[in-house]
């Protein structure tokens, strides 16, 4: 009996290391940081993009497939941005 | 990078290859007439996209027709040698106006799909506005 609650106990010890957050998470923070900068660098491309065309270097299909992508990137910014203020109405709007 | 936006520089990339074949295909029909002309092929193979994920497409190098050069009868004409007959281009105005439609209709499928990625991803963002 003693030795398979030893058993479960080393088990429950050998598993646990698997549920532990990785390194490489920090958290929601760390996530929405790199959202962020996703987000930065798709519009700052977009841009290199649009300049380099109007110069004549680069190819009309770049400069649609840019634009298209800061436009994906600039509408998930806005709606994921109107629904946190909306979220955070809601709060406010609490009877207290 | 999501997939959409994979998707979106995939096609780019699909729209860029038919664009640099249609170009090769136009300066075919341009040298129709230039003696020694040899037709130019372009052949197509997968690459890495944007992400460094496969599925993208990109032109191969550029290979000349090695198909005999046409001979045309024309005393009068400078290149002409003993027997009167020089040699000119061996472009087939039919097979190049072909794979003209051909680059033209790829190049609609690959617009087709820019356009079916995007109207996809703003009908996802459309499902949290409401």
């Amino acid at each position: 009996m003693e030795i398979s609650a030893l058993a479960a106990a080393r088990g429950y010890l050998d598993s646990r290391p698997a549920t532990d957050p990785g390194p490489g998470s920090g958290g929601p923070a760390e996530a929405m940081a790199g959202v962020a900068r996703d987000f930065a660098a798709t519009l700052q491309e977009g841009e290199a993009t649009a300049k380099a065309a109007m110069a004549g270097e680069a190819d009309p299909h770049a400069l649609v497939q840019a634009l298209a992508q800061t436009e994906l990137a600039v509408e998930t910014a806005v709606t994921v941005r109107d629904k946190v203020v909306e979220a955070y109405q809601e709060i406010l709007r609490m009877p207290v | 990078m999501s997939e959409f936006s994979q998707a979106l520089s995939i096609t780019s990339s699909g729209l860029q290859a038919q664009a640099q074949r249609l170009r090769h295909l136009s300066e075919n029909i341009a040298n129709a007439d230039t003696p020694g002309y040899r037709r130019k092929t372009v052949s197509f193979e997968a690459a890495l996209g944007g992400t460094g994920e496969a599925g993208a497409v990109r032109t191969g190098p550029v290979q000349l027709d090695r198909s005999d050069l046409e001979r045309v009868y024309d005393p009068a004409h400078p290149l002409s040698g003993e027997d009167g007959h020089y040699e000119g281009s061996n472009v087939d105005l039919v097979i190049e106006i072909a794979d003209a439609r051909e680059a033209q209709r790829s190049y609609e499928a690959n617009l087709k799909m820019f356009e079916q990625a995007r109207q996809m991803s703003s009908r996802l963002l459309d499902l949290l506005r409401r």
